[in-house]
């Protein structure tokens, strides 16, 4: 629940979603859900030499079980919150 | 315990956080930032993160195989806990 | 149960045993990490001391703590 919590405080933030199949997707953050998968807005593929087949999507839905990596705006983030959301969740589960 | 208890192994990475770790990933992929979140599955929130990617060019005529380091950083990112292999503290040895 | 019969072993009573000695990990990838082993849990998840990382039979790094994901565990042997 951690991360699903933390994903929907980025709704509206630019990222960029890197997949396990090295496609990257830079677009706007529109939803999240408990799978952790994606909806992303306003897309770019970032290496559209490789994968131009995507070049006029606009919008897409990623699942989340292909996501390797998200990059996000720090200024989006504060990690003192994270960290003591963290701690929060990792001592109330036991 | 000498640093502090370690009842099970999720606990060696929750005393890293807010700390400096190195995560081993699948696909020859290592990680060096600060811990700022994680959770069951070792999903994980870094800052300041240096990535190394390993890849190995093989020569299509000799076959000759040539391995090589592609550095990347990012400031800020999650990371999907299913890729990762090793998560380990700062330098303690 | 046989609680005194010590023959009959099951392997949580083995790895039980093998919690602060030292053993080998070896992962899917053939990936191995020599070390002493601190803690485990229900899904391999392995929290290790010392260890050493060896590719290919060669020591390749060192950590002086590290915690291995359990999916990516083979077996763990204990060592001397």
């Amino acid at each position: 629940m951690l991360f699903y919590s933390f994903f929907k405080t980025l709704v509206g933030q630019p990222v960029v979603v890197e997949l396990k199949n090295d496609l990257s997707i830079a677009g706007v953050l529109v939803s999240v859900d408990q799978f952790l998968n994606i909806k992303l807005d306003d897309i770019r593929v970032t290496d559209e030499k490789r994968f131009p087949h995507m070049m006029s999507v606009k919008n897409c839905f990623i699942r989340g079980s292909v996501v390797r990596y998200v990059q996000l705006p720090s200024a989006a983030v504060d990690t003192a919150l994270l960290q003591d959301a963290t701690r929060r969740e990792n001592s109330a589960e036991k | 315990m000498t640093d502090g208890a370690i009842a099970e192994p999720l606990d060696l990475v929750r005393l890293s956080l807010d700390e400096r770790i190195y995560v081993k990933m699948r696909g020859d992929r290592e990680l060096k930032g600060r811990l700022h979140a994680y959770d069951q599955h070792m999903n994980l929130v870094l800052s300041d993160v240096d990535e190394t990617i390993t890849v190995v060019d093989v020569n299509e005529e000799t076959f000759e195989e040539r391995i090589r380091t592609v550095k990347r950083s990012h400031e800020m990112m999650f990371v999907r806990g299913d890729g990762v292999i090793l998560v380990s503290p700062p330098g303690r040895t | 149960m046989e609680e005194t019969n010590t023959a009959k072993k099951t392997p949580s009573d083995f790895l039980g045993a093998a919690i602060g000695g030292r053993v080998v990990v070896r992962l899917n990838s053939g990936v191995e990490y020599r070390g002493v082993l601190a803690c485990l849990d229900g899904y391999m998840n392995i929290a290790m001391e010392h260890t050493e990382e060896y590719v290919g039979g060669d020591l390749k790094n060192k950590y002086g703590d590290a915690f291995i994901r359990g999916n990516n565990v083979l077996y763990i042997a204990a060592s001397k």
